[in-house]
C-alpha cells in the first residue's frame, strides 16, 4: 500500500506526530532478542540483570531506536530522509510498561536549498514518563508545482 | 594494580579499530526482523517486491549489525574490549546517528570504531564507573560513508564487585 507523502510547506512548527504506542511484555523480549540480535543478558535475563543492579531487565538501544525511527518514518513518508537522529536512554522501559512514542515539530527552515524540518522526538511510560527524550532532524520533499 | 583513568585516556582516546567488512550483505528477512519487533510495516522497508527495491530503516543499530554483528558463536561481555575498564557490565546512555546516505538491501557495508572520549565518573552503585563515547562510521561497498554512529556507554562493576573491591581496599 502507497503511503501519503508530506511535503515541507505543509509543515508547521508545533504539529505533532501521530504516535505508537507498544506493550513491553515477554513476547517483546523475545522479538528484541530477535529483531535486535542483541544477546547480552541485562536485556532478557532477570537474575543478571538485578546481580548488576538494575530492578529488572529493560529494553535495548535497537529497540527503543528502532521505535522512534518508525515514529519518523511513518510521519514524514517514503520520499522524506532521516538526516539526524539522537536520543538519551535516561530512564528504563520494562515489562509491563506501555511504551509511547511522540514527536512534535519545532522548527524548519531552508538550508541552502535542502528543506530541513526539526523534530522532538521522545520514548515514555506511564511509569518513568519520559524515559527517553530526543531530537531529530528530516529533509522532506517540496510540494511538487503544478505544470502548464 | 589501581586503575589509572588518565593512563588510559592517554592511551586510547582517538583509538581506530581496522575497518571491517559485514559478514553478509543487506538482507530483506534481518530487516523484517527488526520492524516485526516494533510493528512497522512500512512497505518501503519489509516489501521484498517493492518497485525500485527495499531500504533498510535508518536505524544506526541496524546498519551497525549489518556492518559488523551477526557473529556466532555470540560474542556476550565483554561487549567492547579494547578500552579497559573496571567493570564489564554496560550500558548504552544515548546515541546519535547523523545519515549521510540511505542503505538499500543488497549493499554491503564495512565499520571504523573509533573511541572519541573516555572519562571516570561515579554512578549510585559504582563510584568508579567508567564512561567511553564510541564512534562508528558506517560506509558501503563503494566506500561511500552512509552514517556515523555515536554512542555514550558506561561501564560499570556490580554491587557485588565493588563491595569486595571495598573489603580488600
Amino acid at each position: 500500500m502507497k503511503r501519503e507523502q508530506l511535503y515541507w510547506d505543509e509543515v508547521n512548527e508545533g504539529d505533532e506526530l501521530p504516535e505508537i504506542t507498544l506493550d513491553i511484555n515477554v513476547r517483546r523480549l523475545f522479538l528484541q532478542a530477535s529483531g535486535a540480535q542483541d544477546w547480552y543478558p541485562v536485556h532478557f535475563d532477570l537474575a543478571f540483570a538485578r546481580k548488576a543492579g538494575h530492578e529488572d531487565v529493560f529494553m535495548n538501544t535497537g529497540f527503543v531506536q528502532a521505535a522512534l525511527v518508525r515514529l519518523i518514518t511513518d510521519w514524514m513518508g517514503d520520499a522524506g530522509f532521516l538526516k539526524r537522529l539522537a536520543f538519551e536512554m535516561r530512564r528504563q522501559h520494562r515489562p509491563g510498561d506501555t511504551m509511547v512514542c511522540r514527536g512534535k515539530v519545532t522548527g524548519k527552515k531552508d538550508a541552502d536549498g535542502t528543506a530541513l524540518v526539526f523534530l522532538e522526538v521522545w520514548a515514555e511510560n506511564e511509569r518513568e514518563g519520559i524515559a527517553t527524550p530526543g531530537e531529530a532532524t528530516v529533509v522532506l520533499p517540496r510540494t511538487p508545482v503544478a505544470e502548464g | 594494580m589501581p586503575y589509572d583513568i588518565e593512563e588510559v585516556r592517554r592511551k586510547y582516546i582517538g583509538f581506530v579499530t581496522a575497518k571491517a567488512r559485514g559478514r553478509y550483505p543487506v538482507e530483506h528477512d534481518p530487516i523484517r526482523r527488526h520492524c516485526h519487533m516494533v510493528e512497522d510495516n512500512n512497505p518501503l522497508f519489509i516489501d521484498p517486491g517493492r518497485e525500485g527495491g527495499a531500504f533498510c530503516p535508518p536505524s544506526g543499530w541496524l546498519a551497525h549489525y549489518f556492518a559488523s554483528l551477526g557473529p556466532w558463536p555470540a560474542v556476550f561481555e565483554p561487549l567492547f574490549p579494547v578500552v579497559p575498564t573496571p567493570g564489564k557490565r554496560i550500558v548504552n546512555m544515548s546515541q546519535e546517528v547523523e545519515w549521510s546516505a540511505r542503505i538499500r538491501v543488497g549493499d554491503h557495508l564495512s565499520v571504523v570504531r573509533r573511541i572519541a572520549d573516555v572519562f571516570q565518573k561515579g554512578i549510585t552503585i559504582d563510584p568508579e564507573a567508567v564512561w567511553i563515547v564510541a564512534e562508528a562510521i558506517i560506509t558501503n561497498q563503494r566506500d561511500e560513508e552512509v552514517c556515523v554512529i555515536r554512542n555514550t556507554l558506561l561501564t560499570h562493576r556490580t554491587p557485588e564487585e565493588v563491595a569486595a573491591a571495598n573489603a580488600d581496599a
